[in-house]
């Protein structure tokens, strides 16, 4: 990083901008499971988690303009996007729901039961 | 005669005057790789000692000298120290540290300091997993993949081993984010990335798979350290936690470990395949971009662990196709080597041979792994002695001959001296028979029904235990001859120059043999490509004090 | 090592010249380094995620059942005392980038006193959730006993602690190079021509924000609304 020739006044402003619409998402976090979209709050959730960390990566980290950097960091997102996809498919398929004892049929109908059979 | 690396040093700390402290606090990334090199195969000692142990275990049906429970907690040992402490770091930080930055003209790595502490880190690692044989119940016994929910039941000593697992990826991880940094800021000026020779093509793979697999390994090792101290829950069925999750993390990384490891062996087989048949590699880009396409595919097939352990079947399915995949770019390593050789002038030095050995090991343990992709077949498969002797063919057959190779190929260059050429190849010839002897017929006691991991079995599978002892008896004898043969290299071998192979690539441009502190005399400028030969002779040729080329 | 680095030069057939790329004061290269480390930090929690994840698809229910019991407000607290921590170390950079030495000393302190404020917040919550009978042994999350809770939830409390728990690690480790740092700056090791440390402490600092953005919702937020409903 140049540390000749730093407008210090327009990085200062730029920082406080960033600063401000995190603080309004944050908010939003807070106000969204009780105002819209309540059925899949999960995904809005992780949604706006997603948004703030992309604006901490591009504007707090530096990440803008960074061409290796960026691809390194979007290989290992991607990566571990991969293997959260095969974990879900593998869980969602799992042909064992009626035979194994730590799958949610058996806790909602009480986990007692289960580890009273242990 | 000018002053060599085991002359003089660059410290971490201070300028100490004694010998012994330089050697310690030495940041030279040529020193480092040596001692790397000395502590690596202490070790491999050790686990070829317990191995052989086990051998005479297995000689007869029935208990010998070992019960059941030592039987474990030998193979554990056998796997841990093979895995963990020789075969992951092995390539990458002997040859990757010695060779590597001299391939790209480079006066050191990109963090002399931390290559220092990673070393160290290391040695704890190390220090850490053995000690745990003396402490408390002993050595873990649940064999090298620590798999839930019996590693939280027992009562050895696997937190201590768990422990050392993870320092020892926190060292692997290190080395790959140094020599990554070092390929990308380093290089010589004009080499381009497909300048690079292909070795450091191989490091480049593998540091990926270091840097972006071992966190997984990592946080699953304390997650299951958390779950024995604190029950957290996460892979105890009593909790609802599930062990195939553990499996799952476990393999995330695991899988990819074992390209980690074959990357740069066979970075080692392209330098050696068109130095030796004087020829330019054939499909430079093919060769580097397979490389790191297995590295990316690597990550895509740990699942293939888990065909027997309650994986669901559509899972099964999808692992089972991916992993058929990785054939695809190794397939097109070996032809691009058997093409190089084709109308090369096949010179037939020790490496050459163990290159040519490694040709034939390797594609045993390569198809032999293509069968057990396969989910049907593995179910049957799965646990016998034939996915052992697959992968020791892969790991043994492959990775450790590779290693043995690059000893061959860059001794000359580590110590200016040469070892005995004859007695070399008598050692090669040894090990590759008794290599055969041991493992082959494991394929066929494992498709007839043999488990690993028992200290017992039926009679009928005892002619196949008995030959592979006699294999072992005659791999170990040449082993320890191969070693004999290099230590009296190093003590009174024939004085070498810096280039004895006719090779092409920069660290065989080096002022003298062994190198100066700090490598070529002046950076050279790279406007060539790595295996330049015409009609048998190197093509670029260099006044090694200006580094300028002179052909 | 220590003296001032000349790099080499190169010269190729032509004679033109070509600046070698030592190791010594490279500032890219100390970059590019640090951001592979944090490449590992993400990795590591992208496993504890997955876990995370695998438990939720199973425990659907559970999990908002428990984390609609978790405080809130603490933990939205925390978010906004990371937020402004995350400020106060990109003045402190931009400080120290214009040779503002004392600004950023400020800066760093004010990080340093968020970072505990985050820290105490964090031991509030703990103390209070322990002295409800949730905590890392405690009956409520052993199975087999009269106030064992479900399956579900006990997964959910386990993995809370362990996260929180290794994120309140990493504030802990950001506060000790921040000492440090402030060691270095005042050694005049660390200045305006010469701030890759600086440069990647705030880096770091970013970076547990950044784990702390989905680790607050992933926890606090699925549970609040509706109780019944929720994801998927």
């Amino acid at each position: 990083m140049e540390t000749t020739n730093v407008d210090y006044k327009a990085e200062r402003a730029g920082y406080y901008k960033v600063l401000v619409g995190l603080l309004l998402l944050t908010a939003v976090t807070f106000i969204q499971p009780h105002m819209f979209m309540t059925d899949s709050n999960f995904m809005v959730q992780m949604f706006i988690g997603t948004v703030k960390a992309w604006m901490i990566l591009i504007y707090y980290m530096h990440l803008k303009g960074e061409k290796l950097i960026g691809w390194s960091v979007l290989f290992s997102l991607l990566l571990v996007v991969f293997f959260y996809i095969m974990v879900i498919i593998d869980v969602n398929h799992f042909q064992f729901l009626d035979l194994s004892h730590i799958t949610s049929e058996v806790t909602s109908s009480g986990a007692a039961n289960a580890s009273a059979a242990h | 005669m000018s002053k060599t690396y085991f002359d003089e040093t660059h410290c971490a700390i201070g300028h100490p005057k004694s010998t012994f402290m330089q050697w310690m606090l030495t940041v030279d990334h040529k020193r480092i790789g040596l001692m790397y090199a000395a502590v690596m195969f202490t070790f491999f000692f050790v686990a070829v000692a317990t191995a052989l142990a086990m051998r005479f275990e297995l000689f007869a049906p029935g208990a010998q000298f070992m019960d059941g429970d030592t039987f474990n907690q030998a193979f554990t040992l056998h796997g841990v120290i093979m895995i963990f402490l020789f075969i992951v770091p092995g390539i990458p930080a002997i040859f990757g540290n010695i060779v590597m930055p001299l391939m790209i003209g480079a006066k050191d790595v990109s963090f002399p300091r931390l290559n220092w502490f990673t070393f160290w880190l290391y040695i704890a690692g190390c220090i850490i997993a053995v000690s745990s044989l003396w402490v408390g119940e002993g050595f873990a016994d649940t064999g090298w993949t620590f798999y839930a929910p019996y590693s939280l039941n027992t009562g050895t000593n696997v937190i201590m081993t768990l422990v050392a697992a993870f320092v020892l990826g926190m060292a692997s991880i290190l080395t790959g984010l140094n020599f990554l940094v070092t390929i990308h800021r380093l290089r010589a000026p004009g080499m381009g990335f497909f300048q690079m020779p292909l070795f450091v093509w191989g490091i480049y793979a593998t540091a990926w798979i270091q840097l972006l697999a071992t966190p997984v390994v990592g946080i699953t090792l304390i997650l299951a350290i958390l779950e024995k101290y604190f029950g957290i829950g996460i892979f105890d069925p009593s909790k609802g936690g599930d062990p195939v999750l553990f499996e799952h993390l476990f393999w995330i990384y695991s899988h990819p470990a074992v390209y980690l490891m074959i990357l740069p062996a066979f970075g080692i087989m392209s330098e050696i395949i068109p130095t030796f048949s004087r020829k330019e590699i054939f499909g430079y880009r093919t060769i580097a971009l397979s490389s790191a396409s297995i590295a990316g595919i690597g990550y895509l097939v740990w699942g293939h662990h888990l065909f027997t352990s309650g994986m669901s079947d559509m899972a099964k399915v999808i692992f089972s196709f991916l992993t058929f995949f990785v054939a695809i770019p190794t397939g097109i390593k070996f032809y691009d080597w058997v093409a190089t050789m084709y109308g090369g002038k096949i010179v037939l030095s020790t490496p050459m041979l163990w290159a040519l050995g490694t040709l034939i090991t390797f594609a045993i343990g390569g198809l032999t792994g293509v069968t057990i992709a396969m989910v049907g077949v593995d179910i049957h498969l799965q646990d016998t002695y034939y996915s052992v002797a697959h992968f020791h063919y892969a790991m043994l057959g492959g990775v450790a001959f590779l290693l043995f190779a690059g000893m061959h190929y860059w001794f000359p260059l580590c110590f200016g001296k040469m070892y005995s050429e004859k007695h070399a190849k008598n050692a090669f010839y040894l090990q590759f028979i008794g290599f055969n002897m041991l493992w082959f017929p494991m394929f066929i006691a494992g498709y007839l029904g043999m488990p690993r991991r028992y200290f017992d079995y039926l009679p009928e599978f005892q002619i196949y235990h008995q030959v592979s002892f006699f294999g072992a008896v005659i791999f170990i004898t040449g082993l320890v001859y191969m070693f004999v043969t290099f230590y009296k290299g190093i003590k009174n071998g024939e004085k070498t120059t810096p280039n004895p192979w006719n090779a092409t690539t920069l660290e065989w441009h080096l002022p003298s043999a062994p190198p100066p502190l700090e490598n070529h005399s002046k950076v050279p400028y790279v406007d060539f490509r790595p295996y330049e030969y015409k009609h048998g002779e190197p093509v670029v040729k260099f006044d090694y004090v200006t580094m300028k080329r002179i052909d | 090592m220590g003296h001032e680095y000349v790099p080499e030069i190169a010269t190729d057939r032509d004679g033109n010249e070509y600046e070698v790329q030592g190791w010594q004061g490279d500032f890219y290269g100390g970059k590019l380094g640090f951001w592979l480390f944090m490449l590992t930090e993400v990795m590591m929690f992208g496993a504890m995620f997955l876990a995370l994840t695998y438990y939720f698809s199973l425990h659907t229910a559970d999990f908002v059942n428990a984390s609609a019991s978790l405080n809130r407000y603490l933990g939205g607290f925390n978010t906004v005392i990371l937020l402004v921590s995350a400020l106060t170390m990109g003045l402190g950079l931009l400080k120290m980038r214009v040779g503002d030495i004392k600004g950023a000393k400020l800066m760093i302190w004010a990080t340093i006193i968020l970072a505990i404020v985050f820290l105490g917040v964090k031991a509030v919550e703990w103390t209070a959730e322990y002295n409800h009978g949730v905590f890392l042994g405690l009956d409520a999350l052993q199975s087999g006993n009269a106030h064992s809770k479900p399956f579900g939830e006990i997964l959910f409390f386990g993995l809370y602690f362990t996260m929180t728990g290794l994120h309140g690690f990493h504030i802990i480790i950001g506060i000790g190079l921040m000492l440090w740092l402030l060691k270095r700056i005042n050694a005049n090791k660390v200045n305006q021509g010469h701030h890759i440390l600086h440069f990647n402490i705030a880096l770091y600092w970013d970076l547990v924000h950044l784990i702390w953005v989905f680790v607050f919702p992933y926890f606090y937020m699925i549970g609040a609304g509706d109780v019944t409903g929720g994801a998927h």
